[in-house]
């Protein structure tokens, strides 16, 4: 047989091979390391090469794209020399960053550019009063009022507290002082002003953004003055104790003093999470004027200690969709008491200010594409629409993909699994933990790259069930049912094997379900094919890498070009951070609410009848997946279900 | 003035399915029986050919049942005590196909066993030359023992295993495939869940030939018009051309109807309900009647009555009077 030269870039060695030897075996025989995770099946695509010139034919290319090709990509494990082959084999750390489309969250930039002075209602002045004499016997309060009228700001309000204190100030620094003053809330917009504080030193202000998850709480500390982020910090809502769903939570808030606990919970976690963001950033909270929330509307009635009652009741109608503005004092929040709270308005019942604020953050509404925005969090919020029209569904998915309700769970934080591959021959999985640390558990994009995996290899059936007769240790008989090991005690941080049980597998299969079910429906209700979406614009807070491909293996997302997926993170931070910011987003963020149509799903049976289809992997029609189809055949060497098949 | 009727033209077809081999085909049974292959809905002969008739199953126990309505004892008799003199008696009440659950226990209370069913399954064999069905008696880990053993008894003769359900499906499917028999999937009257475990039989590798779907069906008054809705549904997708639902359709009338009050329960009951006898035997035909409609392939009934009855209207339906 014929033998062809092999030479390997970047180390240069070279090595003889015959026809038909694939890439790998070469790279292997000549001594260098070449990564194969899923046992060369040509389906992690971590082990692809460049090659520069010669003669090779891809036997397959699954996971790479055609521009991929193009510039010369190739599997190893599935390119077979056919001639005299010079090649690259690129840096491993390198291809994991290619594989994905898209996945890294957006770094906080700044949205827009911030001028505080445009945009910024809560603003710092330095104040130059001259001290009152007998010929000017003006009192402290009109003598700052004048102060600040010097400055363009009439009829600026001074509250009690400020007045207690303005004396002192006035004179103790002999009229040179500076004044926080916020111009405006959003009850009353465009004014009167409110003089919040009175230092002696320039300060920049600060403000923090919150969205108040039904599963997770996350925070943006911003320094009001520059619009920048000075750090973020996210945990669990201390909520979840009281109930996993909103539902809960709602008949919680019912019972005796259930309603001041679920508040008092909630408080407490933005409190741990104040004070991680103080330990961090060595803030004083004092300084913290002003504070805007997006939330879900059961999470914004709870946050605001309004009975949430009526919201699961029909006709299903909050208290509000547009709160008024409050204060912080009035909210027992430990910042600037007469800092500014803004929850920011929803739309219905279960359409809240999480999803305006996200859209926002989304620029959905800026374009004339079609766009699908799924928030993938513990309601499945959808919204699809353009410039011009926005509907939108909810559905209760549950918070699997949060790493809730599933018993190695947790947030995407040191120590997750974020992705995994599973090798279809000995079923033995390959793991990237957060940190690069040992694994203390799975978080959200790890659940979805694993499910994807443990169906795609053969571990479960299409229905999740793990195959229990498979000749592995990786499968076994759970305290919990049957389960896939993904981690031994040894590997793991707290010495404990960490594995995904049936119940896991349950859980997670229903939140995918109801999401998947929520746009599809919502998609045929307003008679739009989801292929004619041009956008899918995805945010949660899920993990911070999310690969595409294995979403819509899960049949989570819908199968379109990965291109036209953006993992944009938690949009409803990014919301509310708009808003902190700005006015005019604030405004925007109202429009927003206003605009969007709300679909109700249980009005009839269709959602139900889609939630069930979608309850297999991918899907009960594969052909509404063929992607997948195409996967699936290739590793079970059959044709799949559901395909055209001759009887 | 002359109607013309309208007609619907289908682009799916029923999967035709055939149950019990022959000396031939590798078995021993008398006759074979095949179900399906229908390009219509049920009975409507002018649109489409219906090239097989919907058939009568007959369920018998691998022992004398506890719990069953005084009216079935006296119907059946000493029989009742001896499966082979059952499987025998159902073929002579018209059955096209005898379909014997297995139980838990043995009549004196002990676990039953491989031995046992393996008895079981020859002596029914040898009694009658109809094809047969072995259904387990419903908890997944002695059903997977017990069936194991049936299916190697009954090696190569086509025999109808079951039931598969979607948390339990595998070990049956598995042995059914080597040893060439063919399996019922059971799902809880739902268009979706039926063509999932469809799927995943076939996904194993049973080819979709020898599978019969089982959607569930509730008495009359009890949720047939549930599980009515569900069976015409998927037969519409069938006709559709949706390949996963094409499978034919059977049911049990006869276990859903006998545990109800008013088949099985003679005193206590109001007046108007008429005579206890002609009102159970009524409930379960006037059931199976109804099933039929909604594109069941085979109806599994209890009482030798309803074999009767129904047969007659299946002829009736069937014949060319009904086709003009």
């Amino acid at each position: 047989m014929a033998q062809h030269q092999i030479t390997l870039k970047p180390d240069g060695r070279s090595i003889e091979m015959p026809t038909g030897s694939t890439i790998a075996e070469a790279i292997r025989q000549a001594g260098l390391e070449i990564s194969q995770p899923c046992g060369g099946q040509g389906r992690c695509g971590r082990c692809a090469v460049i090659v520069d010139s010669g003669n090779v034919r891809r036997r397959s290319t699954i996971r790479l794209s055609t521009e991929d090709v193009e510039a010369g990509y190739a599997l190893a494990c599935q390119t077979v020399v056919e001639g005299d082959v010079a090649l690259q084999i690129p840096e491993q750390e390198k291809i994991i960053r290619r594989l994905v489309t898209d996945r890294t969250v957006r770094a906080i930039d700044l949205p827009f550019a911030y001028d505080p002075a445009q945009l910024q209602n809560v603003r710092v002045f330095e104040l130059n009063l001259s001290l009152p004499t007998l010929d000017d016997n003006l009192d402290d309060l009109a003598r700052l009022q004048r102060g600040l009228a010097d400055q363009g700001l009439t009829d600026v309000q001074v509250p009690l507290p400020i007045l207690r204190k303005l004396g002192d100030t006035l004179r103790n620094a002999e009229g040179s002082f500076w004044a926080v003053v916020d111009s405006d809330d959003w009850t009353r917009p465009i004014g009167p002003a409110r003089v919040v504080d009175l230092l002696n030193e320039a300060i920049e202000p600060l403000g923090l953004a919150i969205d108040i998850g039904t599963t997770t709480v996350t925070v943006f500390l911003v320094d009001l003055s520059t619009g920048t982020v000075l750090s973020s910090a996210a945990e669990y809502n201390g909520q979840i104790n009281y109930g996993e769903d909103v539902i809960s939570r709602i008949v919680y808030a019912g019972k005796n003093d259930g309603l001041l606990q679920l508040g008092d919970a909630v408080r407490q976690t933005i409190h741990t999470l104040l004070e991680r963001l103080q330990k961090r950033s060595q803030i004083d909270p004092e300084r913290i004027y002003k504070v805007t929330v997006a939330g879900n509307t059961t999470m914004a009635h709870l946050f605001l200690g309004i009975p949430p009652a009526s919201i699961r009741l029909t006709p299903y109608i909050p208290a509000a969709n547009y709160p008024p503005t409050s204060t912080a004092k009035a909210l027992d929040l430990l910042v600037n008491p007469l800092a500014t709270v803004d929850m920011l308005p929803g739309v219905a019942s279960y359409m809240g200010a999480d999803i305006t604020a996200g859209v926002l953050s989304s620029k959905l509404q800026e374009s004339d594409d079609l766009t699908l925005f799924i928030d993938i969090g513990t309601n499945g919020e959808t919204v699809l629409g353009t410039d011009e029209w926005m509907v939108s569904c909810a559905c209760s998915a549950g918070p699997a993909f949060e790493g809730a309700g599933v018993l190695h769970g947790m947030r995407a934080t040191q120590g997750a699994i974020e992705e995994v591959w599973v090798s279809s021959e000995t079923y033995e999985p390959s793991y990237r933990v957060i940190g690069g640390s040992k694994p203390s558990g799975l978080c959200g994009s790890g659940l979805i790259s694993l499910l994807a995996e443990l169906f795609v290899t053969g571990v479960i059936d299409r229905s999740g069930t793990v195959k229990l007769d498979l000749d592995t240790p990786r499968v076994r008989q759970g305290d919990h049912g049957p389960e896939y090991v993904v981690a031994w005690g040894k590997e793991t941080v707290g010495g404990k094997d960490i594995v995904l049980t049936k119940v896991d597998v349950e859980n997670l299969m229903r939140t995918k379900a109801a999401i998947y079910a929520g746009f599809s429906v919502l998609a045929s209700k307003v008679g739009i094919d989801l292929a004619d979406v041009k956008r899918v614009l995805i945010g949660g807070a899920f993990g911070q890498y999310i690969n595409v491909e294995k979403a819509i293996q899960i049949g989570l997302l819908p199968d379109l070009p990965w291109d036209r997926f953006h993992f944009l993170g938690n949009t409803a931070v990014l919301g509310a951070y708009m808003a902190l910011l700005s006015r005019q987003a604030r405004e925007q963020v109202g429009d927003i609410a206003g605009a969007m149509t709300y679909v109700e799903l249980s009005a009839d049976n269709l959602f139900y009848d889609a939630f069930t289809a979608a309850l297999f992997l991918p899907h009960t029609e594969i052909t509404r997946f063929p992607s997948v189809a195409e996967i699936w055949e290739v590793e079970n060497g059959a044709t799949p279900a559901g395909k055209d098949q001759q009887s | 003035m002359t109607v013309e009727t309208p007609k619907e033209a289908w682009t799916g077809t029923v999967r035709e399915v055939t149950l019990g081999a022959t000396a031939d085909q590798g078995g021993t049974r008398s006759r074979t029986l095949t179900v399906g292959a229908e390009s219509t809905l049920p009975f409507l002969h002018f649109e489409a050919s219906i090239p097989n008739p919907p058939a009568l199953a007959l369920e018998i126990r691998d022992r004398k049942p506890d719990d069953w309505s005084p009216l079935l004892y006296e119907a059946w008799g000493d029989v009742m005590d001896d499966p082979a003199a059952w499987a025998k008696a159902a073929e002579e009440a018209g059955a096209d196909l005898v379909y014997l659950v297995l139980s838990l226990t043995t009549s004196d209370g002990s676990p039953n066993t491989v031995e046992n069913v393996r008895a079981v399954v020859r002596k029914v064999l040898d009694a009658t030359g109809l094809p047969l069905a072995v259904i387990g008696a419903g908890q997944a880990e002695v059903d997977n023992e017990l069936l194991v053993a049936a299916a190697e008894e009954g090696k190569g003769e086509r025999l109808l295993l079951g039931l598969c359900e979607e948390k339990n499906y595998r070990t049956i499917v598995a042995t059914a495939m080597a040893n060439e028999h063919l399996v019922q999937s059971r799902t809880p009257m739902d268009v979706n869940l039926a063509k999932q475990l469809v799927i995943l039989i076939n996904d194993m590798g049973m080819p979709l030939e020898r599978i019969v779907m089982d959607p569930t069906t509730g008495a009359l008054g009890y949720g047939i018009e549930y599980g009515y809705s569900v069976m015409e549904r998927l037969r519409l997708a069938a006709l559709q051309g949706d390949k996963m639902t094409q499978q034919p359709m059977i049911v049990t009338p006869g276990e859903e109807c006998w545990k109800v009050k008013e088949a099985k329960v003679g005193e206590g009951v109001p007046e108007t309900w008429g005579d206890w006898e002609p009102r159970a035997i009524a409930w379960e035909g006037i059931t199976a009647a109804a099933l039929l409609h909604s594109g069941a392939n085979v109806v599994v009934l209890r009482h030798p009555e309803n074999m009767r009855r129904t047969r007659s209207m299946i002829d009736e339906l069937m014949s060319s009077k009904a086709a003009g």
